[in-house]
């Protein structure tokens, strides 16, 4: 439920309107514990270098989004959606906390999601 | 609306929930421990699930209750109706069904020597029945639980006489957030937290918005905080029988970071969807471990569930749950994605505090507690707990 777009390899492949954002392709992963591994191993430098990458792109990427519904999106719009909730999982180390890894948080690993 | 703060506004209120400090034995006291499984989670109603949990005719919970010395299995029979039962065979005591969830095909076998159960719980085979002596398979079904349902929200209660009905229990709450509401949203994430802290200081932690600009200054300092209101001063208390509510507000015309903005902005443009909500923020502890969080949105309305279950006196298995409205679309789910993330974050910031908090207790350096009285939901929740514990 958490990660409709898990099991499914994307084949790393973006729609053709979003082909700039190839270089990002590492930040498209498919589960919460993914993404918040790949925040919390990235340097700030990284994640601002995704987040400034990413966030004037995403009034054309949440158009584009728009017009799936969840369970019925090809592979490639599934990478570009990886990508965005990334973005939301930096979202805060960015915006909040200004750092990779939440200061004076509990362990991420004894705070599972249930998937 | 602006909230009317003056001093100690709750006490006057409500006089007969006192003022004074609370003692810190009840959370490091093993023996009081004891007794609060005796006489608190084993007389009165424990929230174990929702109905969609089991949503079909033989789909099953287990829930391994530590805290009242119990397994239970609850079962939606074929006939639509939800049961509970003890998890415990009729012929020697083993434990029937070992998955936390499932379906079954309309009955239940016990691995041990196979006897059979159906989803009404009566035994229905017995493997080399000839070989017994005088069974009354009749009489030998699933030992009951009182089981009964609220808005959605599967109870059970263990006292084989409960004092109340669950009607009863819930109180003026049960109107309050009666209506339907909790039918629309869906559950979209659950995290649990095993915690080295007594189930009392995960909880008490939460049941306050004091520590707000203090424990979450980096990532939710303006969350019912204004210019009027520096140390997020209560919008409402309603005490409910066993229960209480808080409640906020928070002000508006703050301006929001970019990808926080985004995620509103997502938000906004989806079907209008709200709860029964008295502030911004309510906050129902539901007597003893049970929390219901109503959170405002900008256009749909959403909650999230807390079970502080004990596993021993310093040790508490802590589910929280997620519920928003069902989207099929991907653009709102990732303003959904964001809001789980700062949730994530905030109750991280939070957790960490428990176990700390647990370890001063155990140290005995402090013996007493001291809640101001926009904690005054902290100090009722405990003196009802007292009340509880008091009864033979």
């Amino acid at each position: 439920m958490a990660d409709v777009a898990n099991g499914c390899d994307v084949g790393r492949l973006l729609p053709e309107a979003f082909q700039d954002l190839t270089p990002l392709l590492s930040w498209a992963l498919a589960t919460e514990s993914e993404r918040m591994q790949k925040r919390r191993s990235s340097t700030m430098e990284e994640i601002l270098a995704f987040y400034h990458a990413m966030l004037p792109r995403m009034d054309a990427i949440t158009d584009y989004l728009k017009q799936f519904l969840l369970d019925r999106m090809p592979a490639e719009t599934q990478t570009l959606f990886q990508l965005s909730l990334s973005l939301m999982e930096v979202a805060n180390a960015v915006e909040l906390y200004k750092q990779p890894r939440l200061p004076n948080g509990f362990d991420p690993a004894r705070f599972v999601l249930l998937e | 609306m602006k909230t009317v703060i003056a001093d100690k506004r709750w006490a006057k209120k409500y006089p007969h929930v006192g003022t004074g400090p609370v003692s810190a034995e009840p959370c490091i006291s093993p023996e009081y421990f004891e007794l609060e499984r005796e006489r608190v989670f084993r007389r009165v109603w424990l929230n174990v699930g929702r109905v969609e949990d089991i949503p079909g005719p033989g789909d099953y919970l287990v829930r391994d209750l530590t805290a009242c010395n119990a397994s239970i299995l609850i079962v939606r029979g074929k006939d639509g109706v939800i049961r509970g039962f003890h998890n415990v065979c009729s012929h020697r005591g083993n434990k029937v069904v070992w998955s936390e969830k499932g379906t079954c095909p309309g009955m239940l076998s016990c691995g041990f020597h196979s006897w059979t159960y159906n989803t009404k719980g009566e035994l229905t085979w017995v493997s080399d029945e000839e070989n017994f002596f005088d069974l009354k398979k009749e009489e030998m079904g699933l030992t009951p639980v009182h089981t009964d349902i609220w808005e959605g929200f599967i109870f059970i209660n263990l006292d084989p006489h409960p004092r109340e009905s669950l009607r009863e229990y819930l109180g003026g709450l049960a109107e309050q957030l009666g209506g339907g509401y909790f039918d629309r949203m869906t559950r979209m994430y659950t995290y649990r937290v095993d915690e080295k802290a007594n189930w009392k200081i995960a909880l008490d932690a939460q049941n306050e918005l004091y520590h707000l600009p203090f424990q979450h200054r980096l990532t939710i300092p303006n969350f019912c905080v204004s210019k009027d209101n520096r140390y997020t001063r209560l919008l409402d208390v309603r005490l409910y029988n066993h229960h209480s509510v808080y409640s906020s507000e928070t002000p508006e015309g703050l301006v929001p970071p970019p990808v926080q903005a985004l995620a509103f902005r997502l938000e906004a443009a989806a079907q209008r969807c709200q709860l029964p909500r008295i502030g911004d923020f309510d906050f129902y502890t539901i007597f003893p471990n049970f929390v219901i969080l109503l959170f405002k949105g900008v256009s749909q309305d959403y909650y999230m569930t807390y079970n502080f279950w004990p596993l021993a006196v310093d040790r508490t298995k802590w589910d929280l749950n997620i519920y928003f409205p069902p989207t099929e679309h991907a653009a709102h789910r990732l303003s959904q994605e964001y809001m789980k993330c700062l949730l994530r974050d905030i109750l991280q910031e939070d957790a960490i505090a428990h176990e700390a908090i647990h370890s001063g207790l155990a140290s005995k350096a402090k013996t007493q507690l001291f809640f101001q009285d926009d904690e005054i939901q902290i100090r009722y929740f405990h003196k009802v707990l007292e009340n509880h514990v008091g009864l033979e």
